[in-house]
């Protein structure tokens, strides 16, 4: 670490640094005082008290963030099934095609996700895509696929799709080249070989992806109003109904709080034990 | 050594659509032997190599292991290992957990496993308290030592090599070739080793082959390489060489070697044979400065072009009469010439070696 | 151990489904577009591009594209230049806290943005600015400049030091040094962190939602008007919405190409001694 190094290095960090403590930090902070404010209230001029948290336990909101979390669970777990095959072959398999796909999945994900569960309700809906086709078809019809918790799940793993996929590819990338071919030498088997060697491997970008999706879904609100009708409450959705009709700040942010500590505190447990270096850049080793 | 060879390599092709990257190649290595594939980048040595480990498919031919089609088995069944050019030790696994890996896949139990590991560090001469060592704590010599303890633990029948040594500096290679040697005679297994330096196949190997295009140019002992080449590829792979190119007919009086003249009958007591192309090989080390009434069978003239210092002897590079540059290697306290100096060089019948290939 | 064929047209199978899933909604969304009937229903019975002329007509969607573009041209901007800087504190320079930064400066992307989205009217409304689209700019930043920095960092990564060392020794101050050797060098890296960016912005909905006030960019639109009833509008726009993201990727592309830079996109700027060659 040379002298000059230190001091560029901080320089640089600066300008991004100032704006996250005045554009990240500081709301956060604001969300964190309103959290303790007495009900209904909308400036930070009074006693603080915890009544928004007792009434996150009482009024059942906790039982919100249970769905989000389990949700967000099995979605990330559908999606590490999923996105393995996909990435492996990415990796190992596809050679030029790689680059097509990684942009086929790079101009999905830029397109706004209202549009795509937009997408999948016309598709799924009674009289949509896929039942209105059949109807025509074959006479009968059927319910239409939406408004109930499986196809939220489906909607999380179809918006987080790119988040799982890409830091797999990367993991899968980092596992060296030679390992899995000595491994067979030496006598495994195809199983034994994911087990022994790609899985703990590619462990990184494993942590690193399983972490995005687990996080974002649990985040998530979109799937549930526009593929799931609301058929179970997530806890964005009652933070976002306790900021507008609830009118209730101190509400909408100590149920904030409590998926942001949740969520937080997962986030920076995996990150700790990451070394980014070697995830992100020096992938060649 | 058994007599029946261990391995047989019969009419071995492989084609990448329009290339063809091994030409039908034939080899039998007997059991227990130090065998080297040289050959220069480009090759097909990796390709061999992979062809004999099962990471590839051969377009045509076959591979047997005493009497069994070795390539009809898949890589993680033959009985045989690799030790890879990048060592392929698996990082996130401690050094006895490597040297384990083998067995632990194969079902063994902790101790019998932990024994043999133990064993094996003894054979390798490493120490006993590395057995718990994360890989990255360990230098490039140990990690060397740790892949082939690792190869040798379910008691392969083969040990294959692909240059493993190539990323190591000079001194360590030359200690780690010499305990190579030493390896294979204590095991008595045997080695298949590739590379692309011939001074490393010498040290180590019982016999060698050298690979070109594809093909193999030339397989035999160590010494017979060295002082018998058989085509001028394989002469100058091992370094500075003579070569005189002889043109004209058999009859003795209209040959002539380019920048050397000959006594009258001297060039036809060599093994000359008649419609191929025929170049004498002359190593350095046999070329010697010839005093004002010195003679020779054979004698050229020239002046010194520049001398370089080996550590015990000196080699000159010399400008001879008709263009050409020769190369003498002299111990360095035997003479002592300077660049532009005239000098005549010499040797007899029995310092050369005769090339005879197909005319181009 | 080589993978056998049929393994591969499995993979590649289920790389080719996966892909058709992807798309399958933007399929439905299209077909949406151009149905001629009011209120949606497949099959569609009567095809008409009578809705992309209302749409393109239509004052309150111009007004609409341009807040989203503004903001969007804005957000690139900015978040390029924090993300450069912020990228070679990232992953060039060896300074005292780099390894806490790295990760608190990612901590945003991992992060709901429907709360963030929240957190920051409360902000704003803490210290007295009325919502409006450049306080969308400033959310849209929170999130994209931490993810325009990762994008160039992945570059920096590849940076190799030695070659602002050599043009020290040359002769170059600091300033040069940037100019000449280390901004060219992670000029591919801005690229992509710009394209980026304009996109997540132009198609970003929750931070939009609640910081933009009385003022609306189209994903805000689209979104009011699909849970308020089916209009023939939402697909349309939405469709144009896309239409103009994969065009301007197209052209970034094609530009990329045509510079050959595309080539180099993925290399490192590694130029040291070749390493040992396979044969």
């Amino acid at each position: 670490m040379s002298v000059r190094e230190r001091r560029l290095g901080a320089f640089c960090a600066a300008p991004i640094t100032l704006f996250l403590a005045l554009g990240f930090l500081a709301p956060l902070l604001v969300v964190a005082a309103f959290s303790v404010m007495p009900s209904r209230v909308f400036d930070l001029a009074h006693v603080p008290d915890f009544s928004a948290f007792v009434e996150f336990v009482q009024q059942g909101y906790w039982k919100s963030l249970a769905w989000s979390i389990g949700m967000a669970a099995i979605a990330t777990l559908i999606l590490f099934v999923v996105c393995w095959p996909l990435a492996w072959a990415m990796v190992h398999v596809f050679g030029r095609f790689t680059q097509i796909i990684t942009a086929l999945v790079v101009v999905t994900l830029i397109v706004s996700e209202n549009i795509r569960l937009f997408g999948w309700s016309l598709t799924l809906m009674k009289g949509g895509m896929i039942e209105g086709m059949w109807r025509s078809w074959t006479g009968a019809g059927f319910d239409g696929l939406l408004y109930n918790v499986p196809v939220i799940v489906f909607g999380l793993v179809y918006v987080y799709l790119p988040f799982m996929l890409f830091p797999l590819v990367q993991g899968i990338a980092m596992v060296p080249a030679d390992a899995p071919h000595a491994a067979a030498d030496l006598g495994a088997t195809r199983r034994q070989v994911l087990l022994e060697i790609e899985l703990p491997l590619a462990s990184p970008g494993i942590l690193v992806g399983s972490l995005l999706s687990f996080v974002l879904a649990a985040g998530a609100v979109a799937e549930s109003k526009l593929l799931g009708g609301q058929a179970v409450i997530v806890i964005s959705d009652d933070v976002e109904t306790a900021f507008t009709y609830g009118q209730n700040w101190p509400l909408g942010s100590a149920l904030a709080i409590v998926l942001i500590v949740l969520v937080g505190s997962l986030a920076l447990f995996a990150l700790a034990r990451l070394d980014l270096d070697t995830v992100m850049g020096r992938a060649e080793r | 050594m058994n007599a029946a060879p261990i391995l047989r390599i019969e009419n071995l092709c492989k084609r990448y659509g329009d290339f063809t990257a091994l030409h039908g190649i034939d080899l039998e290595v007997p059991d227990g032997e130090f065998l080297t594939i040289v050959g220069p980048s480009g090759s097909g040595k990796t390709t061999l190599i992979k062809l004999l480990v099962g990471m590839e498919q051969q377009s045509e031919g076959a591979i047997w292991l005493r009497d069994e089609r070795l390539d009809r088995l898949p890589a993680n069944r033959r009985p045989t290992c690799m030790v890879f050019q990048s060592l392929a030790l698996f990082p996130h696994r401690s050094v006895g957990e490597n040297i384990e890996f083998p067995l632990k896949i194969r079902g063994e139990k902790k101790p019998v496993r932990e024994q043999r590991a133990r064993e094996l560090l003894d054979l390798l001469r490493l120490p006993q308290d590395y057995y718990k060592k994360r890989i990255d704590a360990c230098s490039g010599g140990e990690r060397q030592r740790i892949a082939l303890a690792r190869a040798l633990a379910f008691d392969p029948e083969i040990l294959f090599f692909d240059e493993p040594l190539s990323a190591l500096d000079y001194r360590l290679r030359k200690t780690l070739e010499k305990e190579l040697k030493a390896l294979h005679e204590r095991t008595g297994k045997t080695f298949v080793y590739i590379t692309h330096s011939l001074e490393e196949a010498m040290v180590m190997s019982d016999r060698i082959a050298i690979l070109r295009n594809g093909r193999f140019e030339q397989i035999g002992p160590a010494r017979e390489i060295y002082t018998r080449p058989q085509s001028r590829f394989v002469a100058r792979f091992m370094g500075d060489v003579n070569l005189f190119e002889l043109r004209g007919g058999v009859d003795g009086s209209t040959l002539q070697a380019q920048g050397l003249s000959a006594k009258p009958d001297a060039l036809g007591t060599l093994d000359i044979v008649a419609d191929r192309h025929n170049t004498l090989v002359v190593r350095p080390e046999r070329l010697r400065f010839l005093g004002p009434e010195s003679a020779a069978e054979f004698i050229a003239v020239g002046t010194i072009a520049a001398s370089y210092l080996l550590g015990s002897r000196v080699q000159y590079e010399i400008d001879a009469e008709d263009g050409a540059t020769l190369v003498v290697e002299s111990a360095a306290e035997a003479v002592e010439l300077s660049p532009g100096a005239p000098v005549r060089v010499g040797f007899d019948r029995s310092d050369v070696h005769v090339i005879a290939e197909r005319a181009a | 151990m080589p993978v056998p064929r049929w393994m591969r047209v499995l993979l590649g199978s289920y790389g080719v489904v996966i892909m058709l899933l992807l798309y399958l909604p933007l399929v439905a969304v299209f077909f949406a577009s151009i149905s001629k009937a009011r209120y949606l229903s497949f099959p569609i019975r009567r095809y008409s591009g009578a809705w992309y002329g209302e749409a393109l007509g239509s004052a309150t969607v111009r007004d609409l594209l341009l807040t989203s573009l503004l903001v969007a041209a804005i957000v690139t901007v900015v978040s390029v230049v924090l993300g450069y800087f912020a990228a070679l504190a990232f992953a060039r320079y060896r300074w005292r806290h780099r390894r806490l930064f790295q990760k608190l400066v990612l901590l945003p992307i991992f992060f709901p943005q429907t709360v963030l989205g929240l957190a920051l009217l409360m902000w704003f409304n803490a210290i007295g600015v009325l919502p409006s689209w450049q306080t969308a700019i400033v959310a849209h930043l929170v999130w994209i400049a931490p993810i325009a920095t990762l994008i160039i960092a992945i570059r920096a990564y590849g940076f190799d030091p030695m070659l602002e060392d050599a043009a020290r020794d040359l002769g170059c101050d600091e300033w040069q040094i940037q100019r000449e050797v280390t901004l060219p060098l992670l000029a591919p890296g801005v690229v992509s962190a710009g394209l980026f960016a304009f996109l997540l912005s132009w198609g970003n909905f929750p931070l939009s939602l609640f910081t933009t006030g009385a003022d609306s960019t189209l994903p805000e639109w689209l979104y009011a008007k699909m849970v308020s009833g089916y209009s023939p509008l939402v697909p349309t726009v939405g469709m144009l919405s896309v239409a103009a993201s994969v065009l301007l990727i197209l052209l970034a592309t094609a530009v990329a190409m045509l510079r050959g830079r595309f080539a180099t996109l993925g290399r490192s700027s590694r130029t040291g001694p070749p390493v040992p060659e396979e044969s």
